[in-house]
């Protein structure tokens, strides 16, 4: 007889688990907080659609209100604030009904295929994020580079590609290192997830 | 939901906590955390338990959920499991017959299935629990197929660490 299904024969005997808990104790249990990472998802993804947009409302509004005025951008930020806004409640609307798709009764791969696209919904919500800060940035600079004002007071004989790419440099610069950050946490965070997803994958 | 269903629960589960313990001894590797991860299970099962029809057996819905959990919702977390009754099986066994070679055969299987991977884990209590490869397919999500290709390279990653 093969050498594993002898062990079958000693699995079936084994006596019961030295760990044992009565009903009372289950019935404790289950009043017990989740440690699920389901739990986890759900907190971090709210943080990662309130902060950038909190950042919005936290900054100050006199003053860039005034930028804005002085340089003709008002319509424009109306527009992208417009744009902003449908596209969150569409991201929102997205990451509930995938949230709520997330129960432990499905198969191993479907749990797994839902939560890795539940994270997928909030990844494509950053970089989103990032893509509209770039074009907003690049938007504002082109105004703000071509305008008379910025124009008389830069010293004479600077270069506008110079001030160009700095602008670009430093902006792209900071941009990357909140897109780095994130792919850290994103990727430690679910890491096992997608391995394990992969693995139940090949051969498919 | 109401108490009366609470206790039906609690009754089920505990006629048929060995699946849940033979998850978490091989899912985890000491004893707090095996208590950890039998609480997070039983969490999950009774958030699942109003919605079971009875479809599928008890034990298969069990493991369903038992592996769901070990496997991609667990995280280990820093509670301390508080139980009214915990008694040692072996402290019972000095008075009865006690057979050392499939006690210390079982702690080997149990050592080798830690060591597999979390798939191969699942695939490894399923064959010694004897279920089809229809019902192996169909809990892990994949084709029946790709259970059998899975099954055997798991049996062979299983006694080349038994036979190393």
């Amino acid at each position: 007889m093969d050498q594993l299904e002898k062990l079958k024969n000693v699995w079936k005997d084994q006596s019961e688990s030295t760990i044992k808990f009565t009903e009372s104790d289950i019935y404790n249990m289950v009043h017990q907080r989740s440690s699920s990472i389901v739990k986890w998802i759900l907190i971090i993804s709210i943080l990662e659609f309130v902060l950038p947009n909190l950042f919005i409302l936290f900054s100050d509004f006199e003053s860039t209100k005034t930028v804005y005025q002085n340089y003709g951008l008002n319509d424009s930020m109306l527009v992208y604030t417009i744009i902003h806004v449908i596209v969150i409640l569409g991201f929102i609307y997205l990451f509930y009904k995938n949230y709520k798709n997330i129960n432990a009764e499905c198969s191993v791969k479907d749990l797994l295929h839902n939560i890795l696209k539940t994270r997928k919904t909030v990844k494509y919500y950053i970089y989103y994020n990032l893509t509209m800060a770039a074009i907003i940035g690049i938007h504002v600079f082109y105004i703000v580079f071509n305008s008379e004002q910025f124009i008389n007071k830069l010293p004479t004989n600077t270069s506008m590609v110079m001030i160009w790419l700095v602008a670009i440099g430093i902006f792209a610069f900071f941009l990357f290192l909140f897109w780095c950050f994130y792919r850290i946490i994103y990727g430690f965070f679910l890491k096992k997830l997608k391995n394990n997803y992969a693995e139940l994958q090949e051969a498919e | 939901m109401s108490q009366e269903l609470e206790k039906k629960f609690a009754s089920e589960l505990e006629k048929n906590q060995g699946i849940i313990h033979k998850v978490c001894r091989s899912y985890t590797n000491n004893e707090t955390a095996h208590k950890d991860l039998f609480q997070e299970i039983t969490i999950q099962l009774w958030k699942a338990y109003p919605k079971f029809r009875g479809d599928s057996k008890f034990s298969t819905w069990m493991y369903r959920v038992a592996f769901n959990t070990a496997i991609s919702l667990y995280r280990k977390s820093k509670r301390s499991i508080e139980t009214t009754q915990i008694y040692d099986n072996l402290k019972e066994l000095e008075f009865q017959d006690y057979d050392d070679t499939k006690d210390q055969q079982l702690k080997l299987l149990y050592n080798a299935i830690y060591s597999l991977n979390d798939i191969e884990k699942a695939l490894a209590l399923l064959y010694l629990e004897d279920k089809s490869y229809k019902e192996i397919a169909g809990m892990l999500g994949i084709s029946e197929v790709n259970a059998r290709v899975k099954m055997n390279r798991t049996k062979t990653k299983l006694k080349n660490i038994l036979n190393p």
